[in-house]
């Protein structure tokens, strides 16, 4: 009788405050700007691009992504010689936001991490490179983010796409990638297929 | 014949006398109030400096409770309206942020204090263990109530301990998520921390230093280490 009455009242409490573990977000496309305002330059000099990814929020979910024009012109984001390459500026050690270090590729303020002009770590407690995003060239001259992933290099420096973990928690560490999967499962964003770079 | 008037003293006695008879509370009172101790030191105020601070928090707390808004758009000019326009309220809030700190550092002499004594060994190993509950709640009242002011120190500060929290295999994920309120920053993030902060970790504090102080009351206060204990002193009253 106890244990029922303990049930009636505990079993809504403890969902009531667990239910938002299992959540999981939709990214919502967002316009970035006109694709003229990211130009090219010789030396590694992203430029910033705020972005509000869920507008009923806007306190609390804005964004910035580092967008790279690469002066190649393939509008496919997956190809070796696309456009753009949209970095998110969250550090992926604790999730502070890092700055573009001009010429050589970006830093964080908070504890001291480095990327190079891939978003591969160089120096600092970073665990993996920083998150990219998956775009397209709308209505012709409007660049627009549609999902975000998480990366990683392979030996040969390409880029492996996973869905997206929060900073700090490893996509692929050593060994089978099983492990990162067990020890860190994904919970934070609801995707379609992990892409392949071509 | 005159009905006699009784004197101030003799009101206080019947008073009380009628208190003690239907409650008992007066001798509760007395029992906990006159107690024999062993001959104590500086170092023994360190646990009521920590009640009188936590008291302080609570009151503090529940004033900026009163006009403090517990959302993204209206969280920090709330704070800005307590600081800058509320009577006094630059005061209360220092005093509020002040015994924070002070509550910490109180914490870890007491604590100090407790283990250099020994006082955590038999039989008080209970008082111990509820005095580190106390302390594990404390630190996330710490926790919790940074972000509360909802500046961009705030902010950061509480991203980078939640992704901390994350960082903790299996469970880690999911902690972060419970944190947040889902999987990332959003609107319900700070009215979460806000429950946590003023509701939930004050009601379990109240309740765990409640525990904490029978049990002080009950095992006695340990003298200094290597002092002979006489009999009478040695639990208790």
């Amino acid at each position: 009788m106890g244990a029922a009455i303990g049930g009636i009242i505990g079993v809504p409490i403890t969902a009531y405050m667990l239910a938002p573990v299992t959540d999981e977000v939709k990214f919502e496309p967002v316009f970035l700007g006109k694709v003229d305002t990211f130009p090219a330059d010789p030396s590694f000099k992203p430029t910033a691009a705020t972005y509000v990814e869920d507008p009923n929020n806007a306190a609390t979910s804005p964004g910035l992504a580092f967008v790279q024009n690469t002066g190649k012109s393939n509008t496919d984001w997956l190809a070796q010689d696309a456009m753009f390459i949209v970095f998110s500026n969250r550090c992926m050690h604790l999730g502070c936001p890092v700055a573009v270090a001009q010429g050589v590729g970006f830093a964080c303020p908070c504890h001291g991490g480095q990327y190079n002009k891939e978003g591969q770590r160089t120096a600092g407690p970073p665990i993996r490179p920083l998150d990219r995003f998956q775009w397209e060239i709308r209505n012709s001259d409007e660049l627009w983010i549609t999902q975000r992933w998480s990366v990683d290099f392979n030996g040969d420096g390409k880029v492996l796409y996973f869905p997206v973990k929060m900073p700090g928690q490893p996509v692929a560490p050593p060994g089978p990638s099983v492990v990162a999967d067990v020890l860190y499962p994904n919970v934070t964003y609801d995707h379609g297929a992990v892409p392949q770079a071509k | 014949m005159p009905i006699p008037v009784p004197d101030a003293k003799q009101l206080v006695l019947q008073t009380e006398d009628w208190i003690e008879y239907r409650s008992g509370f007066p001798t509760l009172v007395r029992k906990f109030l006159f107690r024999k101790v062993p001959p104590t030191g500086w170092f023994h105020t360190l646990g009521s400096s920590l009640l009188t601070v936590f008291i302080i928090q609570a009151l503090t707390g529940s004033l900026l409770a009163m006009s403090y808004d517990p959302s993204p758009n209206g969280a920090y000019e709330s704070i800005r309206y307590i600081t800058d326009q509320q009577t006094l309220g630059w005061l209360i809030r220092g005093m509020h942020k002040w015994g924070a700190s002070m509550m910490v550092i109180l914490l870890f002499l007491h604590m100090g204090r407790v283990f250099f004594y020994g006082a955590y060994k038999y039989p008080r190993e209970l008082t111990w263990l509820t005095g580190s509950l106390i302390f594990l709640s404390t630190m996330a009242m710490g926790l919790t109530g940074y972000l509360l002011v909802w500046d961009e120190r705030a902010y950061w500060a509480s991203v980078v301990a939640v992704n901390i929290n994350g960082t903790a295999p299996v469970l880690g994920p999911f902690i972060s998520k419970f944190l947040l309120a889902g999987p990332v920053f959003g609107a319900q993030t700070i009215s979460r921390f806000y429950a946590l902060h003023m509701l939930l970790i004050p009601g379990l504090i109240a309740g765990l230093i409640f525990v904490h102080l029978w049990l002080v009351v009950k095992l006695g206060v340990t003298p200094w280490p290597g002092r002979p204990i006489e009999h009478e002193e040695a639990v208790g009253d």
